[in-house]
């Protein structure tokens, strides 16, 4: 190839603005879009975890399993997982971890942070580099209890406005005063431990986190937030992932068999614990996601090439003349393919140049969008991976498409094309090639539609399924309370509400947890000593009234059950028809002394379907969770609740405040992009597909215009004419179907686990619909072509074919 | 009496384009008669193909009033243009016009599948092969047009008009593309469906072949140069 070829190339990709137009966009726009899903693959599939040896980092799990042998519960308890710390040999390095949130006192604007409490080696195992100061060390090794902390490049800048003196000073948080003894690099990879939407702010020494000391005692009671990761050490390497499992097992369930020997609930309960490569873990969810995004943005690429195919089929046929002029001077089949080549390969040079334009807002949009869903998000960038990828694509489509132009050309007869005065036929497309164009177009659109609409009608009913209990008018707040015994602390809240209930904005107020939190709790049956593991959370008597959660059976709690924590629960429809199938479940006794006096409704969980069997108990007095029912009409603001609460006492402060409103929005926030992206998708493939067919099917009209024309001038009618062609393309329309039916059942075959969700007998009438209006669209694109003959006097057909 | 086939009364025809107007056919005024064997020829661009689109109904007129056996045609809808076609008129075009994927069979029997009575297949094959046999092609039925030389392209072409028994045959240069051994044989075959009964309207340049026909019409400008001495069949 030489830069004279390319000149011509580009001279005479000139002439045609409207079709290099059409080329690039398309082509740049889903070559970028398949180029960001790819590199985000990359990124979470494929690519290493940036910290040293990162193939020896592993998750471990532990498991809870009961006496009938399923796993109740995947979180660690306390003990265990301090035993495992202090007595394992298996890891080089490990690393406790415990997430939460807390208000920094010290600082006037008292802001929330997010904080991770980590054990020392936490700053070797992810290689974390310091801006400024040191991280944790020898000094701060467990039951050190050294105040001091670590603050994120992000904090330092957000938190302190990056003051350069900031080592000096100390934060307050809970009471306790931490000195600032170092602040990470701004370069610094957070691995996402605790899910991807956490991001740390503050890092405090593992002996300071939020497990109260009765608790972290306490042997049976699990807990999400505890996360043990390791640095396997070279020599277990080579042990099978059941070895080494089973080391670790080992060495903490004779420690908890013991422990918990004296406890009847545990009675033929075990643990077990688990090792995962830290990669997986951290992926976990997210690899679903992007299986259908690279679904979804190959599907794009294949319509596309079908459109851009066909382009360059129409732009041959244009070329004819010139190609046959060069043949008819002299120029070989090679020389033929190498100006073709020229013209293929700038087209989708300046079409990759887009693509890597759109793969740079792409990875924005996909960070601000999806950075709280998907993990290692914040790894995306344009990289060696991305590059390579666009070189290789780039190759791939100039190959392709120059070949496909080429077969077109039938070179021996290009030069009967001169002498026959342009009505030879030197370059046509076949029937064949033209059959399998519209074929694979509807094909990829029908299984590409239908999986969109599908997901699209997933998540509009998540996002208007009716949730069975008020969000407007409610706010939920939490309330960070000072270190002290009990009574003090519902002394203050008792004072709180008080206070807030003479406010003229505020109706009423109950002390409880917003709607959709809930703890997992084990309960025993007092007559059958059956087990349940169910959702449970602490209430007052307020709480049902202000939902408007409606009491369908027996009473909601009084006053006095509140006041003396008496030992009764109200039960959800779900789990009172568990307790007792045939009859009432008022009056069922728990082996804890509780009895259900009440069943609730159920509600729904925004952004979920499941509903589990759950129940409410009496919460204490105590309880730092409020929710604030305004008058209608009535906005009771942030500021406002807390002056309330300075009222009452100075040291209260406020941990978060926000409008069950909001906190749906925010639950539903990724039913709604889902619904939104599947949807424009739909729509953008409903639109690129029926762009091509139109091409493909105007194409081969023209091609037909001469025998259009002639059938009419012997009597066929417009109606003939479009019976004919529309027979002859219901071929390639079958095929396209039958083959998008396929594809769709091997989808369905491959990955019915994890697509069980979605599939069920209701999917029948939206691949109905699909189905339809696919037709809909290939009918459009047949008929349409068809008008200019048919609705004008036939000498128009018959002349076009001189 | 004869009775008129065919009448055009002031016909005319322009054609605006972007910079000018041309008028292809001005004033026209034409009769042709059962029967009738007509040569319209003149020097090119005169409009001998628009006048023949016109007669077709390929075309419709800009002025001027035009009769199909007494019935006014002048304002036609496309379907109902589509059904005079195909029930009163027979084409047969210089490049023959076949259509290559359908069979020669097929291509004769195409009226008769467009035709408002939707005869059987046993009529049609029965009307096929009748036509076919006139024009001496009833061999070649099941081959393609690809597979025939041009003249007998051209007879299979007639044979395609004649299968739905038009009230004329309208024929634009059916010698044009062909060698002189063809074309005599397709000017044969003309002269014998004339003879015969079938009233033919024929552009032919050829002054040789314009002579087999009974009435010669010059055209020259759009305008007929002088007016048809119509003799009437003996
Ligand atoms: N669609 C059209 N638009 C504009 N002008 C047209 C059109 N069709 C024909 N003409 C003009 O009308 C005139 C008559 O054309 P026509 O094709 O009837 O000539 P012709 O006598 O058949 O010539 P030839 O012997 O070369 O076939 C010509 O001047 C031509 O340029
Ligand atoms: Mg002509």
């Amino acid at each position: 190839m030489n830069i004279y070829l390319i000149k011509q190339a580009y001279l005479s990709l000139k002439q045609k603005p409207i079709f290099v137009f059409s080329v690039v966009s398309t082509m740049g726009i889903t070559l970028g879009a398949l180029l960001c899903v790819l590199t985000l693959a990359y990124v979470m599939l494929i690519k290493p975890l940036p910290y040293p040896d990162q193939d020896r980092l592993y998750h471990v799990e532990h498991q809870l399993i009961s006496n009938e042998n399923a796993i109740d519960g995947r979180a660690f308890t306390y003990p265990n997982l301090m035993h495992l710390y202090n007595e394992q040999s298996l890891f080089e390095q490990s690393v406790l971890m415990y997430v939460d949130g807390g208000v920094i006192t010290s600082l006037p604007s008292e802001p929330m942070v997010a904080i991770s409490f980590i054990t020392p080696q936490w700053f070797s195992l992810f290689s974390a580099k310091m801006a400024i100061g040191r991280g944790f060390e020898e000094s701060e090794k467990v039951n050190s209890y050294n105040p001091v902390a670590v603050l994120t490049y992000e904090a330092w800048q957000d938190k302190f406005n990056g003051e350069a003196n900031v080592l000096e000073k100390s934060l307050t948080l809970g009471g306790n005063s931490y000195l600032i003894i170092g602040v990470l690099a701004k370069s610094n990879i957070e691995a996402p431990l605790a899910g991807a939407g956490f991001k740390t702010e503050l890092y405090l020494p593992w002996d300071y986190n939020s497990i109260s000391e009765r608790e972290r005692k306490r042997w049976g009671n699990d807990d999400g937030g505890l996360i043990f990761v390791g640095k396997i050490k070279e020599e277990y390497t080579e042990n099978s992932k059941q070895q080494n499992d089973q080391i670790l097992t080992t060495l903490v369930s004779e420690n908890w068999q013991n422990e918990v020997s004296g406890h009847a609930f545990f009675k033929g309960w075990s643990i077990a614990l688990k090792t995962k490569s830290l990669k997986s873990f951290i992926i976990s969810d997210g690899e679903r996601s992007v299986y259908l995004l690279l679904i979804g943005a190959l599907g794009l690429l294949f319509i596309a090439c079908a459109n851009i195919a066909n382009l360059f089929v129409s732009r041959t046929v244009e070329r004819q003349q010139q190609l046959a002029i060069s043949a008819a001077v002299g120029a070989s089949r090679a020389q033929l393919f190498r100006n073709v080549l020229a013209e293929t390969g700038l087209l989708m040079f300046a079409a990759i140049l887009l693509a890597q334009f759109v793969i740079f807002v792409g990875f924005s949009v996909l960070q601000y969008y999806l950075g709280n869903f998907l993990p290692r998000i914040d790894e995306l960038e344009l990289s060696a991976f991305s590059f390579s990828a666009s070189i290789l694509l780039l190759v791939l489509l100039t190959v392709v498409f120059s070949h496909l132009c080429l077969k077109m050309i039938n070179y021996h007869a290009l030069n009967s094309t001169l002498q026959s005065s342009g009505k030879g036929n030197g370059i046509q497309v076949s029937k064949r090639m033209r059959n399998i164009l519209i074929s694979s177009q509807i094909a990829t659109a029908t299984a590409l539609v239908f999986i969109n609409v599908v997901l699209y009608k997933d998540a509009i009913e998540l996002v208007n399924q009716p949730l069975g209990y008020q969000t407007n008018n409610i706010t939920s707040v939490v309330l960070a309370l000072p270190n002290a015994e009990s009574d003090l602390k519902a002394q203050k809240v008792t004072a709180l509400k008080a206070e807030l209930l003479a406010h003229p904005k505020v109706k009423n107020v109950s002390q409880a947890m917003r709607p959709t939190g809930f703890g997992t709790l084990a309960l025993t049956a007092m007559t059958t000593d059956h087990r349940y593991t169910v959702l449970g959370k602490d209430i007052d008597d307020q709480y049902f009234n202000m939902l408007k959660q409606a009491i369908v059976e027996g009473e909601n709690f009084s006053a006095a059950d509140i006041k003396d924590d008496r030992s009764v629960m109200i039960v959800n429809d779900v789990f009172a028809n568990k307790l007792a199938p045939n009859g009432s479940a008022i009056g069922f006794k728990f082996k804890n002394g509780v009895e259900v006096i009440g069943v609730v409704e159920s509600i729904n969980l925004p952004g979920t379907q499941r509903i589990e069997s759950r129940f409410y108990y009496p919460a204490s007095l105590a309880r730092n969770m409020l929710l604030i029912e305004q008058h209608q009409g009535q906005i009771f603001n942030r500021d406002e609740m807390i002056s309330a609460m300075k009222i009452v006492d100075k040291k209260l402060s406020l941990f978060s405040f926000i409008t069950l409103d909001e906190y749906k929005d925010r639950r539903l926030f990724s039913s709604v992009t889902t619904a939104v992206t599947t949807l424009v998708l739909a729509i953008l493939t409903l639109l690129l597909s029926g762009l091509g067919l139109y091409g493909i099917l105007n194409y081969s009209s023209q091609m037909r215009r001469f025998e259009i024309g002639t059938r009419m001038a012997i009597g066929a009618k417009g109606k003939d004419i479009v019976q004919l062609v529309f027979k002859d393309n219901a071929g390639a329309l079958g095929i396209g179907l039958a083959v998008s039916f396929i594809v769709l059942l091997v989808l369905y075959l491959g990955f019915s686990e994890t697509l069980s969700a979605y599939i069920s007998l209701d999917l029948l009438p939206l691949f109905i619909l699909t189905l339809g209006a696919i037709s809909l669209l290939s009918s459009l694109a047949c008929y349409l072509p068809l008008r200019q003959f048919i609705k004008k006097p036939v000498i128009h057909s018959l002349k076009g074919s001189e | 009496m004869s009775t008129a086939i065919l009448t055009l009364n002031n016909i005319g025809k322009f054609f605006e384009t972007e910079e000018l107007e041309t008028h292809a056919l001005k004033s026209i005024n034409l009769t042709i008669n059962q029967g009738d064997y007509v040569a319209i020829s003149g020097p090119s661009g005169c409009g001998k193909s628009t006048l023949l689109s016109i007669m077709g109904l390929l075309d419709v007129s800009s002025s001027g009033e035009y009769y199909i056996e007494g019935v006014n045609v002048t304002d036609l809808s496309l379907d109902q243009a589509a059904d005079v076609r195909n029930a009163k008129i027979g084409f047969i075009f210089q490049s023959f016009n076949l259509i290559d994927e359908l069979s020669v069979f097929d291509n004769v029997a195409l009226p008769l599948r467009y035709h408002a009575d939707k005869p059987n297949s046993a009529t049609i094959k029965k009307r096929v092969i009748e036509c076919l046999e006139k024009v001496g092609l009833s061999h070649r039925i099941s081959h393609k047009p690809n597979q025939l030389s041009g003249g007998q392209q051209q007879r299979v072409a007639i044979a395609r008009a004649l299968v739905a028994n038009p009230a004329v045959l309208l024929v634009d240069e059916p010698t044009g593309n062909l060698d002189s051994k063809s074309a005599d044989q397709v000017m044969e075959v003309l002269d014998q469906l004339n003879k015969a009964g079938t009233t033919i309207c024929m552009v032919t340049h050829d002054p040789r072949y314009a002579d087999m026909a009974r009435t010669k019409v010059q055209l020259l400008d759009g305008a007929i140069l002088q007016a048809p001495s119509i003799k009437i069949a003996s």
